[in-house]
């Protein structure tokens, strides 16, 4: 074999690694030490602090209730993203007229920016311009302005709505992947013994997608988990706090509230709860494999 | 009038889309809408414009500072997009073509990276500027951009580089080219749809991406365009709604065209990827 440094996976691969490396080892270790340190609000490091900053995070109310935000954030976006992106991947996978325009309609708002998405919404969702309201007026759906953003109440859901909508495109593009890879003379075989069109889908087409469901799961909750535009364009986690997930909470304890130490302490337990959730990906992914 | 089967599939299948279709079009009209409303209907509750005003896309341009944001978007998204590359294409080939000690541990350090979105790590990332100086900088975004887009190309292109058959190069090596050589005239033209394809989507991602720019831009002069649109909401009492709208779409339309035009690819991409 030829020798050369394009045959040398090493040298090859040092570059990507040592980039990533430096920008992403160095930050951690950084938090790192911050989470078990005095800091101020300028960020100098005032001495070991132990556990403290993790304790005063857990101890925060605040943190309390953005936590089980995110729960509902994260659970609710991802089961309505998954309802909703079976059937629309199943129509996008038949054939009939205009299903180009359809495709790249439902792929639209994977090519928009979450921070311009978010921006038109808190428009649209304006409570006294706001062209929802005008439009669900002139439907006849609702007869009074609703107030949208102004409370926790309707705000959450709106906000939960709209991360389900930019989900649904990368979820449909994984199960459209996944329908491509189902070979046609199953279907053929099933028709012949006369199975309806449900049984075909409970017992053909359910299972053989079950591996792109479950990967579609896990990337969607990392994904979502980790979602900060639409909450902080929109609401910016307010009113009061009260629309806040950890992401949020996280960005105003390090930025707002300059608590450097407490927000050190919140990167490295989602830094956990995220590696968690990748070591589940990789036991999804291998599974895949070996089948 | 008996229809045909496609037909009947036709309607029923926009019937079961109609809703989505909807949700996924009305911000495109509000924001279009909004966007040629004159000054002072914008915040009438009306759909329509008493008269359409063009211009409002050229006083945008100045009242948003819209220019100077452009630049520093498109200074961004391709320096970020060719930087990773350029580290991207050698590791996603090594991983595709060799056997080699430590494989496994750069492939799982490549996936956790993936997972980890910058907003985990942005305390020690602005450390990291702020140590370096180079907290406002476009060229720190630049690394940082192309960092966080490693694991998302090296896992595209090496799933493509694998459907490359190697013999094509040993071909090369036998009639005497240098390593070098096969890679240039034999494996890259085969690689570069792929590479393309990678290339977008890494614009994309730079050309979207929020909360690194809004925790290290500081200064308006280096703002990209979802920063220069946000701050253009954020904290104030009165919004030029009309050239916010103009601007979001000024920015949006351009990348999502691009899009429209390559998500066929994305899904053979994906799939690819997917079920390797």
């Amino acid at each position: 074999m030829n020798r050369s440094i394009f045959t040398n996976p090493y040298v090859l691969i040092a570059p990507a690694f040592l980039l990533a490396a430096f920008i992403i080892l160095w930050p951690l270790s950084q938090i790192g030490e911050i989470s078990i340190s005095n800091v101020n609000r300028f960020g100098q490091l005032k001495g070991f602090a132990g556990l403290e900053n993790f304790a005063a995070v857990v101890g925060d109310p605040q943190f309390l209730a953005a936590a089980w935000r995110t729960v509902i954030w994260t659970l609710g976006i991802v089961a309505g993203t998954i309802l909703l992106s079976v059937p629309v991947a199943l129509v996008l996978n038949e054939d009939f007229h205009g299903r180009g325009i359809a495709r790249i309609i439902v792929m639209l708002p994977w090519a928009v920016s979450l921070t311009m998405t978010a921006i038109v919404w808190r428009w649209a969702l304006s409570g006294e311009s706001g062209m929802l309201n005008s439009a669900l007026k002139g439907l006849g759906l609702v007869d009074q302005n609703i107030q949208w953003l102004a409370a926790a109440g309707t705000a959450f859901p709106m906000q939960i709505a709209i991360g389900i909508l930019v989900s649904i495109p990368f979820t449909t593009t994984i199960f459209l992947g996944g329908l491509s890879s189902i070979p046609d003379d199953l279907y053929e075989a099933a028709r012949l013994e006369g199975a309806s069109s449900w049984q075909i889908f409970f017992s053909i087409t359910l299972p053989l997608l079950r591996p792109f469901i479950n990967i579609a799961v896990v990337m969607n909750t990392i994904g979502v988990f980790n979602s900060f535009p639409i909450i902080w364009v929109t609401t910016q986690g307010g009113p009061a706090n009260s629309t806040d997930i950890l992401v949020t909470y996280l960005y105003k304890l390090g930025f707002s509230f300059g608590k450097l130490g407490e927000a050190s302490a919140l990167s490295l337990m989602m830094f956990a709860l995220l590696l968690f959730f990748t070591i589940i990906y990789v036991r999804l992914a291998m599974r895949g494999e070996r089948a | 009038m008996k229809l045909s089967r496609r037909m009947k599939r036709t309607i029923f299948s926009w019937l079961v889309l109609s809703p989505l279709v909807v949700a996924v079009l009305f911000p495109f009209a509000v924001m279009f809408i909004t966007a040629i409303k004159p000054a002072t209907e914008v915040l009438q509750p009306t759909w329509w414009p008493s008269a359409p005003q063009w211009q409002n896309f050229i006083t945008m341009w100045q009242a948003t500072n819209f220019g100077a944001a452009l630049w520093n978007s498109v200074y961004v998204a391709v320096l970020s997009t060719l930087l990773s590359l350029v580290v991207s294409i050698p590791a996603a080939y090594a991983l595709s073509r060799f056997r080699f000690v430590g494989k496994g541990f750069v492939q799982q350090f490549l996936l956790v990276s993936q997972m980890l979105s910058p907003i985990v790590l942005v305390i020690g990332l602005f450390r990291l500027l702020v140590a370096l100086k180079l907290l406002d900088s476009l060229n720190a975004v630049v690394f940082v951009y192309a960092t966080f887009n490693i694991a998302f190309s090296v896992w595209m292109l090496q799933s493509y580089f694998s459907t490359i058959p190697k013999d094509l190069e040993e071909a090369a090596w036998m009639e005497g080219a240098t390593p070098w050589q096969a890679l240039r005239k034999v494996f890259l033209p085969l690689a570069l749809p792929a590479m393309t394809v990678t290339a977008i989507f890494s614009f994309i991602n730079a050309w979207n991406e929020f909360v690194i720019a809004l925790t290290m831009l500081r200064n308006q002069g280096s703002y990209t365009l979802p920063i220069q649109v946000f701050s253009l909401v954020a904290g104030r009492y009165t919004v030029e709604w009309h050239h916010v709208m103009a601007a979001a779409f000024a920015a949006t339309i351009p990348v999502a065209i691009v899009f429209a035009w390559l998500q066929r690819y994305l899904v053979r991409g994906l799939a690819l990827g997917a079920v390797k």
